[in-house]
């Protein structure tokens, strides 16, 4: 039970990550990418090559989100320009891109078979006994550090410039602030995040195969930050447990109905999962906990009400 | 390389039904619609089914595949889009990535992972000047010239096509010129669902019916309509031919496997260099 506990924990930490990655992305900066997948593979077999290659966990660790932030900055240069469901598009095509290559590069990446037996950091110190509890621990302390690094960002003049810049660019951009580099920075923020995620993950489950990349992690992390609130860091962390307790609680539906295979079984939760979302999406789109504002501005400033109370007013 | 021109007309032809429906459903409902590929799938999955567990032949499972499927979006429609209208045409795009996954996990849940084919009786390709036609992709370009042609003449000629149109161009002023948005969006969805399907029934006799057969599709379909001009199905229809051939003659120079590869790098071109679209004029955005 304790270690069931730990398993879905940690599949919590790196799913929390993945969410506040796309909530700076999607949440404050307006860039829908749908391209998630694709960016948290990169980050997961980069740190999985090279720590099979003799690299010190750490190390390969930093080397993925180093590359899963520069390949952010790549892919968000090039589609700077483009309007949020043009972006969502090129960044599908991105991540599918990422997984052909992920299946067809077998050199690399050991094609369809993944890699296995990727080595754990720092197993030799801890022993393998306590090892998943000591990993959750780092898990659950990444996520904390994440999730203060990020608020301070977000409630920095950076953040405001950005929701700003996502409200309306061409306002932002007469103010004087450079609206692209703002976009840029926001997306590469959350790439490095994912980046961060696809390593831990990649040492946790130690075997990673390009199946594990696809759109579900996707319909995860949209989700996580859909009934959180769109914006809202500490309504996250609230998504992603709820998301975990809808996976995990349906993990019993093979129990109740005895005719389902358990492959059966799997297809049903992954559709409750989607009508999970589509539900969200019609009865609370605005989610539980509405996105992080000035309390002053609140009160005195009537005339640019946040866009919760907008959708009341048309309900 | 005439094979190749030809395998890219016909790999053409068969994008062009999807780009046309996503085309169309983006005109008439300002979202991009991420559930195609799962409603290929699922087109080929009816078609299975009937021709299969009923077993019908293809030519009478095509038309009730075509009815379901269109039957299916319609439902989708009223039951999930339709309800978040007013989050705007993002929520909608995220709300059809859901639609996607349920449509496709369905179709798991029924008949699991593996590969099936149809039941189809097997014929010697036809050669001709070195030249190779298989049956399937005969009936491809047969079938796939024949709803191109109808879809042609239902937004040319009907009374509902030319409403289609006309709350593509401008959704207020045809509203005002007494055209029903429900009505038309409903026939949108009917249209779509019903070339989605027949894509769907195409795909299976020239391949398998596998879960992700739709999902592999996803790609190309968007470069089509992109570089057609998003929202001008004749314009994805031109935009769908561009790419098989692109995608075909590649295959010369690249592995197969990146096909994809090349209608990303079409698509991401379109849209930074031409995002109008290939036959598009230049508009300020509004």
């Amino acid at each position: 039970m304790i270690d069931y506990l730990i398993a879905i924990l940690t599949f919590v930490a790196v799913g929390t990550l993945l969410g506040f990655a796309l909530n700076v992305q999607w949440g404050q900066a307006g860039m829908l990418n749908f391209g998630l997948p694709g960016f948290f593979g990169i980050g997961a077999y980069a740190a999985a090559i090279l720590s099979k290659h003799g690299v010190d966990g750490f190390t390969a660790t930093a080397a993925a989100v180093a590359l899963t932030a520069a390949v952010s900055a790549l892919v968000s240069f090039v589609t700077i320009g483009l309007r949020e469901d043009c972006l969502a598009i090129s960044t599908v095509a991105f991540a599918e891109v990422v997984r052909l290559v992920l299946m067809n590069e077998t050199w690399l990446t050991g094609g369809t078979n993944g890699i296995r037996d990727i080595p754990r950091p720092l197993l030799d110190v801890i022993g393998s006994n306590h090892y998943e509890a000591a990993f959750l621990a780092a898990c659950l302390a990444i996520v904390a550090i994440v999730y203060g690094l990020l608020e301070l960002v977000l409630r920095a003049p950076f953040g405001r410039a950005l929701r700003a810049a996502r409200e309306d660019d061409i306002v932002t951009a007469t103010l004087g602030k450079n609206v692209q580099v703002l976009r840029i920075k926001a997306f590469v923020i959350g790439g490095a995040v994912i980046g961060l995620a696809g390593a831990l993950h990649a040492f946790y489950f130690t075997y990673i195969d390009p199946g594990q990349f696809a759109g579900s992690v996707m319909i995860y992390a949209l989700m996580a930050v859909i009934i959180g609130g769109k914006g809202s860091n500490r309504g996250l962390l609230a998504g992603a447990c709820m998301v975990m307790m809808l996976l995990e609680g349906t993990r019993f539906l093979k129990e109740f109905i005895p005719i389902l295979g358990s492959q059966q079984a799997a297809s049903l939760r992954l559709m409750l999962i989607g009508g999970g979302l589509l539900l969200t999406l019609i009865l609370r789109p605005q989610g539980l906990v509405s996105e992080y504002r000035l309390s002053i501005r609140e009160h005195a400033d009537p005339a640019a009400p946040p866009r919760r109370e907008h959708r009341m007013d048309s309900a | 390389m005439a094979q190749a021109l030809l395998n890219g007309v016909i790999s053409g032809l068969l994008i062009a039904l999807p780009a046309i429906a996503l085309s169309l459903g983006y005109g008439v409902l300002n979202f991009a619609n991420f559930s195609i590929g799962a409603m290929i799938t699922c087109g080929a999955y009816l078609a299975y089914w009937i021709n299969t567990s009923l077993g019908a032949p293809m030519l009478l499972a095509a038309p009730f595949a075509a009815i379901g499927l269109a039957a299916i979006a319609i439902a989708i429609q009223h039951g999930v889009y339709r309800k978040i209208e007013d989050g705007g045409h993002v929520t909608m795009l995220v709300a059809s990535m859901g639609v996607a996954f349920v449509l496709e996990n369905a179709v798991r849940l029924v008949y699991g992972a593996d590969v099936r084919m149809l039941d189809v009786p097997v014929a010697r390709p036809i050669s001709w000047n070195g030249l190779r036609l298989n049956h399937e992709q005969l009936l491809i370009v047969v079938t796939a010239s024949l709803a191109l042609g109808a879809v042609n003449l239902l937004l040319k000629c009907t009374q509902i096509g030319r409403a289609m149109r006309a709350i593509a161009d401008d959704p207020e002023l045809a509203e005002v010129r007494g055209i029903s948005r429900r009505r038309t969006i409903d026939a949108t969805w009917a249209v779509s669902g019903s070339l989605t399907a027949m894509a769907g029934m195409l795909i299976a006799l020239d391949g398998v019916v596998e879960p992700l057969m739709g999902w592999n599709y996803l790609v190309s379909i968007f470069a089509a309509a992109v570089l057609g001009g998003i929202g001008k199905p004749l314009g994805a229809f031109a935009g769908a031919l561009i790419i098989g051939l692109a995608e075909e003659t590649s295959a010369l120079l690249v592995s197969t496997t990146y096909r994809q590869g090349i209608s990303f790098v079409a698509l991401i071109l379109v849209l930074l260099l031409r995002p109008q679209g290939l036959f598009g004029k230049a508009r300020i955005r509004g």
